[in-house]
């Protein structure tokens, strides 16, 4: 048996303001919150609501079968609590229906995982929390920030109550011969891992509207029969795990409306389901359903989904990025010794990963990903408004 | 008298010290009862007849075209700065290299333009020199050779005594101005091509800066220092060179008071980000204060083509967020830094006046200026330190920073000091050049 689990990445970050280091001392809000309304009300309205509308109908219509994971970061359910009520309660209804799962991660879709244990494990209990309120559900299966992961993550994720799994790239060069298809444990044999298989996952995220690659238009069927090839495989009975990963935003969003990518989803359980050998698995399911001795797997480097290079470069490799979060980790440490919650609370927001993001100069093919992203002119830019606020908070830091 | 001048910026069309400099001067001409036709590269065809002090600020504009000049008459404009942009004019930050909107040139400048009866050989090597120069496609040569065409027309149509051009990029218009009317013609060197590259720059430049100069009858330098310069690299006959060190009056709205942002000692940057204006010493002696004292606080105001570079630097140097770009700041922005800071710096790798420490002592900070300036010919109470020699200056900001009695009393002494340069004397010695210039051309009239 081969199960596809779906799992969907949800999340906006509190963009900032162009700060200037006259705005300094004047208490100043960092975030441009007309931006960031304007961009969770167009979101919404292309990709979140009638994304959760057809998930809705279609487990409704499969009866239980078909099914779905979310990570729905903090920043994203407090933009959806003050512009978009309306996605916050229709994500509700998705996990009223029993047939979705909701994993754990940072609150704030932050790196603290490299930088402050105490303050990642913080923000990890804190979207727990937030989990329980909104859905009602204990998540029990944990996904870092943009998938990164390193053994010495899942040690510490095994500390933490109630986590079992955690998901995360399916790297070549850790994998080897091997395939993401098979349910792995970390490298201690404490805990499950489960990997993204990403020439599928991007398939549907990145290539589903591009005329130039040689498989376009991507139809259902076609992708099914992909999906069925991979089963040909002898698996001597062992249940296999087809680990389909992506933005939320891919529906609607990154792919257009028009690109056909909602007809497309809409009829993918249903052509899945026709064939008895394939099925849908929730995250927490695979636990059960991994019907074999698991494989550990070591990962001594971080990994992680983002670019070519699936490591931490993305929001790490140049020297703006490590000044400004080696700066932010700093007066972080100093607010969380001070205990000033009010402040604690606004610094947080400024932990998210995407500030370090819009930082990024590799200016290849993924640059193109990153100025899609940033809603600011250049890398530079992002670097002086980032700093403006750390300048801020610091000051602000010692009334 | 009355004076045809030359120049590339005048407020509010900015991009240096260049503009301020020709404000305060032709505020503090107006006062001695000096007409002035101002020719600025502005879209429209028109000049500024000033004739009263305030004219600076209004800057009553005529446009050469009758027609033109009746429909804008008849314009009724909401705001000063609506009327200016009718003109062509608008403030941009950026330096006049890349004033991309005074564009649409009609025609190259013609050689044979420059090639008509000259009456001796030293004159058609200048004309000679100057065409060659001018020919190119780059925007800011084809901006001159527009400015240039149209310095001819004003040439022949307004009425005046003399022409005061001021540095390369108005020099074609200088000399053209003085083929056509044979009147005498004053240049006026802000700054060289050495100045501003930091090194031998661009020998187009050079070629037409020479040319301006010795076709000139009088050469204005900014200070002793840029009179060396104008000697030694450009070989022009001491005779003609006069110097008149720039002034800075303050405007009255100024509030001069301390409004500080950041709880620690700011010590500030102000200028455009250029090789010039030796930015990245300024880095070097951020690196080494923020070891001693982690409270301080640098902070660069401007833009300039350097800025991503040393925006790139100076996180690898992991400053942290200690050190800080504000990007281009306005009038009243330049103002809130200066009201924020306590400490000024200008390393200038070669600066012929450089009027910035001035505006900074007037409003109380203490200054930091390179050994390699005009301005330090001119003032005091400020350190004057070689630009290199950030160790130095390093430890007096350390020395700055650890005395604060000490560095409140320096800027103080310097606020007064600067309070007592004034225009008014620049303008009178610039009055004499005039009269010098006059009366030798009365002299070979006769």
């Amino acid at each position: 048996m081969l199960n596809v689990v779906f799992y969907f990445q949800v999340h906006q970050p509190f963009r900032l303001r162009h700060l200037n280091v006259l705005d300094i001392g004047k208490g100043t809000n960092y975030f441009d919150d007309a931006l960031n309304e304007q961009v969770m009300k167009k979101v919404a309205e292309k990709s979140y609501l009638p994304t959760n509308a057809l998930l809705l109908d279609l487990i409704k219509k499969h009866e239980g079968r078909f099914k779905v994971a979310f990570s729905v970061t903090g920043t994203a359910i407090e933009q959806f609590r003050a512009w978009s009520p309306q996605t916050l309660d229709s994500f509700k209804a998705l996990a009223d229906t029993g047939c979705v799962e909701f994993l754990g991660e940072t609150y704030y879709h932050s790196l603290a995982f490299l930088y402050d244990t105490n303050e990642f494990l913080d923000q990890v209990a804190l979207h727990r929390e937030l989990m329980k309120t909104e859905f009602g559900q204990s998540p029990v299966t944990f996904r870092n920030t943009e998938l990164i992961y390193q053994d010495s993550l899942s040690d510490l994720v095994f500390e933490i109550e109630g986590f079992k799994s955690i998901l995360t790239e399916g790297v070549d060069r850790i994998l080897g011969w091997r395939t993401p298809l098979y349910a792995y444990k970390n490298y201690s044999k404490d805990v499950n891992l489960l990997l993204k298989y990403y020439q599928l996952s991007d398939d549907i995220a990145f290539r589903f509207s591009n005329r130039d690659w040689p498989e376009y238009p991507l139809t259902v069927e076609k992708f099914v029969n992909w999906i069925d090839h991979l089963t040909l495989e002898e698996t001597q009975g062992r249940n296999q795990f087809l680990n389909l990963f992506m933005d939320y935003e891919t529906f609607g969003e990154h792919q257009w409306a028009e690109t056909g990518i909602f007809d497309f989803m809409q009829h993918f359980p249903a052509e899945v389901l026709k064939r008895s050998h394939l099925g849908f698995a929730l995250p927490r399911e695979t636990f059960e359903l991994a019907n074999y001795q698991q494989e550990a797997l070591s990962f001594p480097e971080p990994v992680s989904w983002a670019d070519a290079e699936r490591d931490l470069s993305a929001w790490l490799s140049n020297d703006m990025q490590h000044n400004a979060i080696e700066t932010f980790y700093r007066i972080l440490g100093r607010i969380r010794q001070k205990g000033d919650p009010e402040l604690l609370e606004i610094a947080r927001k400024l932990s998210t990963s995407d500030h370090f993001y819009y930082m990024c100069t590799k200016y290849f093919t993924d640059g193109d990903v990153h100025k899609y992203f940033s809603p600011y002119d250049s890398p530079d830019q992002a670097y002086i408004y980032y700093l403006n606020a750390m300048a801020d908070i610091e000051e602000r830091l010692e009334d | 008298m009355k004076v045809l001048m030359f120049t590339w910026e005048f407020p509010p069309l900015i991009a240096g010290g260049l503009g301020m400099a020709c404000y305060g001067m032709v505020q503090s001409l107006l006062a001695l009862g000096i007409k002035v036709d101002l020719v600025l590269p502005t879209k429209e065809m028109v000049y500024f007849p000033l004739r009263e002090v305030g004219d600076v600020d209004t800057l009553p504009a005529v446009f050469v075209d009758p027609v033109l000049h009746k429909e804008y008459e008849s314009h009724s404009f909401e705001s000063m700065r609506e009327r200016l942009e009718y003109i062509g004019i608008s403030g941009r930050p950026e330096s006049y290299i890349q004033m991309d909107e005074i564009v649409e040139f009609a025609q190259a400048v013609r050689e044979d333009r420059w090639q008509t009866s000259f009456t001796t050989m030293a004159e058609r090597e200048v004309f000679a020199e100057v065409a060659k120069n001018l020919i190119g496609d780059e925007d800011v040569i084809r901006k001159i050779q527009e400015y240039t065409q149209r310095a001819e027309r004003f040439a022949r149509i307004l009425d005046y005594n003399l022409i005061h051009a001021h540095d390369w990029l108005c020099y074609p218009a200088g000399i053209l101005a003085k083929k056509i009317s044979q009147k005498p013609l004053v240049v006026h060197i802000h700054a060289t091509e050495f100045d501003r590259a930091g090194g031998p720059g661009n020998e187009r430049v050079h070629k037409i800066e020479h040319a301006g100069m010795m076709y000139a009858d009088r050469v204005i330098a900014v200070s002793q220092y840029t009179a060396q310069m104008i000697m030694s690299r450009y070989l022009i006959d001491t005779a003609k060179i006069r110097i008149v060190h720039n002034a800075f009056s303050l405007s009255d709205e100024s509030v001069t008071s301390k409004k500080r942002i950041f709880r620690g000692p700011t010590i500030l940057f102000l200028g455009r980000i250029t090789l010039q204006k030796g930015p990245d010493y300024f880095l070097e002696t951020a690196v080494r204060v923020l070891k001693k004292h982690p409270e301080a606080r640098f902070i660069v105001a401007g833009t300039g083509d350097m800025a991503r570079k040393l925006l790139r630097n100076s996180a690898s140097r992991k400053l942290q967020n200690k050190f800080l770009f504000t990007g281009f700041l306005n009038r009243v922005q330049v103002e809130e830094i200066l009201r924020a800071s306590d400490i000024y710096m200008m390393p200038s790798v070669s600066e012929p006046f450089g009027i910035s420490p001035l505006e900074a002592m007037a409003f109380g900070l203490t200054s930091i200026i390179s050994k390699q300036s005009g301005v330090s010919e001119v003032v005091n109470n400020a350190f004057k330190i070689d630009y290199w020699d950030v160790d130095l200056m390093a430890e007096t900001v350390n020395h700055l920073i650890e005395n604060p009695d000490e560095c409140l009393k320096m800027g103080l002494a310097g606020m007064h000091e600067v309070n007592q340069i004034h225009w008014k004397e620049a303008a009178e010695k610039i009055r004499l050049v005039y009269s010098s210039a006059l009366s030798e051309y009365i002299k070979s009239e006769s």
